[in-house]
């Protein structure tokens, strides 16, 4: 059993550790709503603003891990302290990535800008397609800061609808392209943008999952989407 | 995997003082079981109770049962019992005035055992089998008093393999040890979970973390939980079990 002064360093390692994370979090989630936003208006001075959140994720996900190694070396934790530290470790990878899709999506955003403004039909569903995606980013992120593992435990069927739509959008894309309604270049960057939604995606679900396994220390089994459509009653 | 010991329904006092109550527990054969839990907790009278060293104290009683293969203990003689299930203490005990040689064979000889040849071979196989053997190999006849703590430790345990026990409890074996020392004793526990039943009591969480395949909690003489110890130290079932294990006790 950790002796008390033991203990209270540990607490407040772990106190810093979950401000770090809420705050990567929130970065994280910023960087990808502004990034969404800045292309809606092909706005290449609020990209730019992504590419220096996405610098900030890159250093405080660096400086979590640091924390997290630390806390493992000098204190050892157990049950619900290590869950804690381990998911966190796991979970600023997927913060990280996320940030680095928002500054991908920038980049789309500051080379279209390029092209000269454009009002494709592309951007209205690539923009509904991101409001999803954003939601379940904050959802996972909520779950997290509330420790509450009930908020996620269908994040993969939400993600089943974003994966439709990410189909849905590229058919679409590649129809326009093909009958010269859509220069492709610019469709090209649609498909890339589609693309790194549906990641971003996958990271809200890997979250999710790791934030079941921080609260109640159960693994949920991964489950393909097509065996999720075989099983459910409809 | 079988059950190699098991309480059932085991109560013991001290005097009119109930130590540990209604414990049924199972520990499995080749395979190290730990015990854990806070000062007073009756861990170290659950284990002692276990070959029946609980009784040599005065004014003491055992309800229940301690099933060994089959067997119940309180129906064999004390001594086969001890033989069966040996025991190595807190602090290492070596016999002052015997040499190691003698002290390894103490109980086999004890047992009436006198033919030189299968001591000898008993002396080099609890050497080895203690990891002690190329450490004392040429100074034999000196003075189990002459070794380190460690390497004392190690003599205790090898005088305890000497008699072929089938199960092997250890209470704090390593408490009054260095890191280094400890270590030692760590792997020769991991060692020995092939040809023996090991039950450890320990103090040390982490050490019941590295050696352990199974953990068992106990807090005010009742046996809260016990998991596979990965299990247990990662996501305990009982809360009083998590809030021991992380240090939010009381």
């Amino acid at each position: 059993m950790p002796q008390a002064a033991e203990r209270k360093a540990l607490q407040k390692g772990l106190q810093k550790l979950n401000e770090n994370m809420v705050t990567l979090a929130e970065l994280s989630e910023l960087a990808i709503r502004k990034a969404v936003d800045a292309l809606s208006r092909l706005d290449g001075e609020a990209a730019k603003e992504v590419f220096m959140l996405d610098q900030e994720v890159y250093g405080l996900q660096l400086e979590i891990e640091h924390n997290c190694v630390d806390l493992l070396a000098l204190h050892a934790p157990v049950a619900r302290d290590l869950r804690t530290i381990t998911t966190s470790l796991k979970i600023t990878t997927d913060l990280d990535r996320i940030g680095r899709y928002a500054k991908d999506i920038g980049e789309v955003t500051v080379q279209s800008r390029a092209d000269g403004p454009g009002a494709d039909p592309e951007i209205a569903r690539i923009r509904e397609m991101a409001d999803l995606t954003i939601r379940m980013v904050d959802t996972a992120i909520d779950a997290f800061v509330q420790r509450n593992a009930e908020s996620v435990r269908n994040i993969v069927e939400v993600d089943d609808a974003v994966d439709r739509m990410h189909d849905e959008n590229f058919g679409e894309i590649v129809r326009r392209m093909s009958e010269g309604k859509l220069k492709i270049d610019l469709g090209a960057r649609y498909i890339l943008v589609n693309r790194y939604l549906e990641r971003i995606a996958d990271h809200a679900v890997n979250i999710g999952m790791r934030v079941v396994y921080m609260v109640t220390g159960e693994w949920l089994p991964r489950v393909r989407a097509a065996e999720r459509a075989e099983g459910s009653p409809n | 995997m079988a059950a190699k010991v098991r309480t059932e329904g085991l109560s013991a006092w001290y005097g009119p003082k109930k130590a540990i109550e209604d414990i049924t527990l199972d520990f499995e054969e080749h395979a190290v079981s730990a015990i854990i839990g806070p000062s007073g907790c009756g861990k170290s009278t659950l284990i002692r109770c276990l070959n029946r060293m609980h009784e040599t104290i005065p004014k003491t009683r055992v309800e229940g049962k301690v099933v060994l293969g089959g067997e119940d203990i309180y129906a064999l003689p004390a001594v086969t019992v001890r033989r069966r299930i040996g025991m190595v203490f807190q602090k290492a005990n070596p016999f002052p005035t015997m040499s190691i040689y003698e002290n390894v064979v103490a109980g086999l000889r004890l047992n009436g055992e006198r033919n030189r040849d299968k001591l000898d071979a008993a002396v080099l196989e609890s050497l080895k089998q203690a990891a002690l053997w190329d450490e004392v190999k040429d100074s034999l006849d000196k003075s189990g008093a002459s070794l380190s703590g460690g390497q004392q430790q190690r003599l205790c345990i090898a005088r305890a393999l000497a008699v072929r026990p089938e199960v092997l409890l250890m209470d704090e074996p390593c408490s009054a040890l260095d890191p280094i020392a400890t270590a030692k004793i760590e792997d020769l526990i991991f060692d020995l979970r092939k040809d023996y039943t090991l039950v450890i009591v320990t103090h040390n969480m982490q050490q019941a973390a590295r050696v352990a395949d199974t953990t068992a909690f106990m807090y005010l003489g009742h046996l809260i939980e016990v998991n596979r110890t990965r299990d247990l130290f990662e996501k305990p079932r009982e809360t009083l079990t998590e809030s021991y294990i992380t240090g939010r006790f009381g």
